[in-house]
């Protein structure tokens, strides 16, 4: 979590090598000069001193440079300018020489070493440039708000090789700290009053700030033009934070833009969410109120007419025929209702099992023997057809309702057929009618709930489909729907299938 | 009034108790009722009914549970009527011993048919030697099966699995109960035999094997074997 300033300053133990360095240096080279002790060249020794104080600033910092430029002075007067060994000087002129050799080994090492910070001031402004072009590129590319935070959290641990925290509000201005406290040993020292602090006066708090200095961490406000986003803490170095406010100020602000372009973004797409949901509700609401009260006037009329009137015996008849049909149709308007928000709330579980596609479409025409009866059934299921793997029950539905929907929209005495095959590892089910079949327009909008062709007779809910397509994408199948050359529908049930090893069978015979 | 018409109604919403008195008591059935399953033990034990209609959703113990209770000592039939109608309810039912199941809403005529077919069965025993069912007769005895006097030739697995269902004729039979009885406790997952054998039995015994009335399929439950 420490920060070692690896970029931006040198530690302690780092600076006292430096000084053991500079004497070192020094040392060797007077050592070097040696055999120039003399009293022809020692200005000679002098240039040499000055050129190695030179380089010495170019490394390292103001402290050693300035006891280089001593420890030269005196190395050059003790063992170089005669009399030898002493730190007497005999000739004004050397003595003159030995003052300007000080002042020129501490201005050249003085004017280098400024001359590297200024360098080293540039580099920092390029870094922290890059750090923050970085930031920006790679912000621009997350998408969400957990993907926001884990870029920018990367991003400052590339930077400032330190870790960060970001406490994210849930919405409602509300910070969640769940994220931080779900394992006590990874649980950082966050400090949750700080951070409610920063939040709600949107100002820095914390270590190195004016108020709560002695907090273990720094806390930063993230703030937006619309919401505040959340708080950012992290732990730096003095030397890595300090005399940087303009810095943070944009680096934060960047991670703020993100956050909050991400929150704005999430809001919009539940505004329409909730948007489509509520036109959902009302259709669902017109079509319930009118296609329930149609049945429940029927019973209600027909069973108040044969409470009250003297009718004919043959009326009668008829109008308990109505009462049983209005309540089959509302009992199966709320099957189809159930089926729906049992298939959409993911209720509905596959019990396969070995299927005889033969009884399963007896079963499906026997339940819709009324209807049928006055259409052309034609079944064709291959002699060897084997037996597929399937929820019986589930198919029985989804044939019963292509059935249905076939019967409800071909004219009566026409020809409705149903064909089963098993091809390419898949059972295929296909029922066709000879009704006027579909606009080309809606192809692709039939199977959507509460779709209905404009103008249709057949009423309902626009769920039958709807609920076919549900229960075969539920085996993991699918259904098309197409116009036949005779113009009607089509429908092709596809659903992967496995079939049974006969063999194993024969045994027990 | 005839024992045997004595009908026990166990269920808790009124207007259903009133539709089976009234179309009970059309067929001559003498019904009384029980809103809860402590009365609708109390009631079994002390008028000895011919039948139960039982409904699962009771207010004070659980229809299923209830089910076990009575099999440990009524031995008459239970039919179940429930909304619940689910194929693990169902199953379920049957499994805790229920004789057959019927879901709300349900037609009354269907109803009649099932409560009659259950206490004839009841009648009968399971031990006739010689049964007969519209074409079909079978001889439990000599193991020949007649279909319109003549003599049908079944394996010895049909006619094991023919008169399993015949002896339970009127019942609904779950797939893990035939495949048990007749394959034993290792081929209760082998759907796949029953299926193939019931469509064998099909073709031999039924007038129209692709529109069958005797061996009758309970969607993703089992088998009835019916008239």
């Amino acid at each position: 979590m420490k920060g070692t300033g690896r970029v931006y300053g040198l530690p302690l133990k780092t600076r006292f090598y430096q000084y053991l360095l500079v004497i070192v240096i020094i040392g060797l080279t007077t050592l070097a000069c040696s055999p120039l002790s003399n009293s022809q060249s020692y200005h000679i020794v002098s240039f040499i001193l000055l050129f190695v104080v030179a380089m010495l600033a170019v490394f390292m910092g103001i402290g050693p440079v300035l006891l280089a430029s001593t420890t030269s002075a005196i190395a050059w007067n003790y063992f170089f300018i005669p009399p030898f060994h002493t730190f007497h000087i005999e000739k004004t002129e050397d003595r003159l020489m030995f003052i300007s050799f000080f002042i020129i080994a501490l201005l050249n090492g003085i004017l280098t070493n400024r001359i590297r910070r200024q360098e080293r001031l540039v580099r920092d402004r390029e870094n922290q440039t890059n750090a923050l072009f970085q930031l920006t590129g790679e912000l621009s590319k997350a998408r969400g708000i957990n993907k926001v935070v884990e870029v920018a959290g990367n991003d400052f641990k590339k930077h400032f090789d330190a870790h960060s925290w970001f406490i994210i509000q849930d919405g409602n201005n509300r910070l969640d700290f769940s994220p931080f406290f779900r394992n006590e040993n990874e649980a950082p020292a966050i400090d949750k009053t700080i951070v409610e602090q920063v939040f709600n006066s949107s100002t820095k708090a914390g270590r190195f700030t004016g108020s709560f200095q002695e907090a273990a961490l720094t806390y930063y406000p993230l703030t937006g033009t619309r919401l505040n986003p959340g708080v950012i803490a992290f732990r730096i170095e003095r030397s890595v934070y300090e005399n940087r406010d303009a810095f943070w100020n944009t680096y934060f602000t960047q991670i703020s833009n993100a956050l909050e372009r991400e929150f704005l973004g999430e809001l919009a797409i539940k505004a329409r969410i909730l948007d489509e949901s509520d036109k959902l509700y009302n259709t669902l609401f017109n079509l319930i109120s009118h296609e329930f009260r149609i049945p429940i006037a029927t019973i209600m009329g027909a069973s108040d007419t044969l409470l009250i009137s003297q009718t004919s015996e043959k009326n009668r008849e008829e109008l308990y025929n109505e009462i049983f049909k209005a309540s089959a149709r509302l009992n199966h308007l709320i099957e189809n209702l159930l089926n729906m928000s049992r298939l959409e709330s993911g209720k509905i579980s596959l019990r396969s099992d070995w299927c005889d596609v033969n009884d399963l479409v007896n079963k499906a025409s026997k339940n819709l023997k009324q209807e049928l009866e006055k259409y052309n059934l034609v079944t064709v299921i291959p002699e060897d057809m084997p037996l597929v793997k399937l929820d019986f029950g589930l198919m029985e539905h989804v044939l019963y309702n292509l059935l249905l929907n076939s019967c409800q929209h071909s004219p009566a005495t026409t020809t409705i057929r149903v064909e089963a095959a098993y091809n390419n590892g898949s059972f295929i089910l296909k029922v066709s009618d000879s009704g006027p079949g579909f606009p080309p327009q809606v192809l692709s909008d039939v199977f959507n709930k509460f779709f209905r062709v404009d103008g249709s007779k057949a009423g309902g809910l626009g769920l039958g489909l709807s609920i076919v397509r549900g229960l075969v994408e539920a085996h993991n199948g699918t259904v098309t729907v197409e116009n036949e050359p005779n113009g009607g529908a089509g429908f092709t049930v596809t659903i992967p299938s496995e079939i049974p090893d006969m063999e194993e069978l024969k045994l027990t015979e | 009034m005839n024992e045997n018409k004595n009908i026990l109604i166990i269920d808790d919403e009124v207007q259903i108790r009133r539709l089976l008195e009234i179309s009970l008591s059309t067929y001559e059935f003498n019904t009384f009722f029980a809103a809860n399953g402590k009365d609708g033990l109390i009631a079994a034990a002390t008028h000895s009914p011919s039948l139960i209609i039982l409904d699962l959703g009771l207010p004070d113990i659980d229809g299923l549970q209830l089910l076990l209770k009575f099999r440990e000592w009524f031995t008459r039939p239970i039919i179940v009527l429930s909304v619940r109608n689910s194929e693990e309810d169902i199953i379920k039912a049957l499994d805790n011993g229920a004789n057959d199941y019927l879901t709300k809403p349900f037609r009354s005529g269907e109803l009649i048919a099932r409560i009659r077919a259950a206490i004839r069965m009841n009648e009968k025993g399971k031990d006739t030697p010689l049964m007969e069912f519209g074409s079909i007769n079978i001889d439990m005895i000599n193991h020949v099966v007649r279909k319109n006097g003549e003599i049908v030739k079944l394996t010895s697995t049909e006619f094991s699995l023919l008169s399993l269902l015949a002896k339970n004729s009127g019942r609904v039979l779950t797939h893990q109960f035939i495949l048990k009885e007749i394959w034993g406790y290792g081929y209760v997952e082998q759907t796949q035999y029953l299926r193939v054998f019931i469509a064998q039995l099909r073709k031999k015994i039924e007038d129209n094997p692709a529109n069958p009335l005797l061996l009758i399929t309970e969607s993703g439950i089992g088998y009835r074997f019916g008239s």
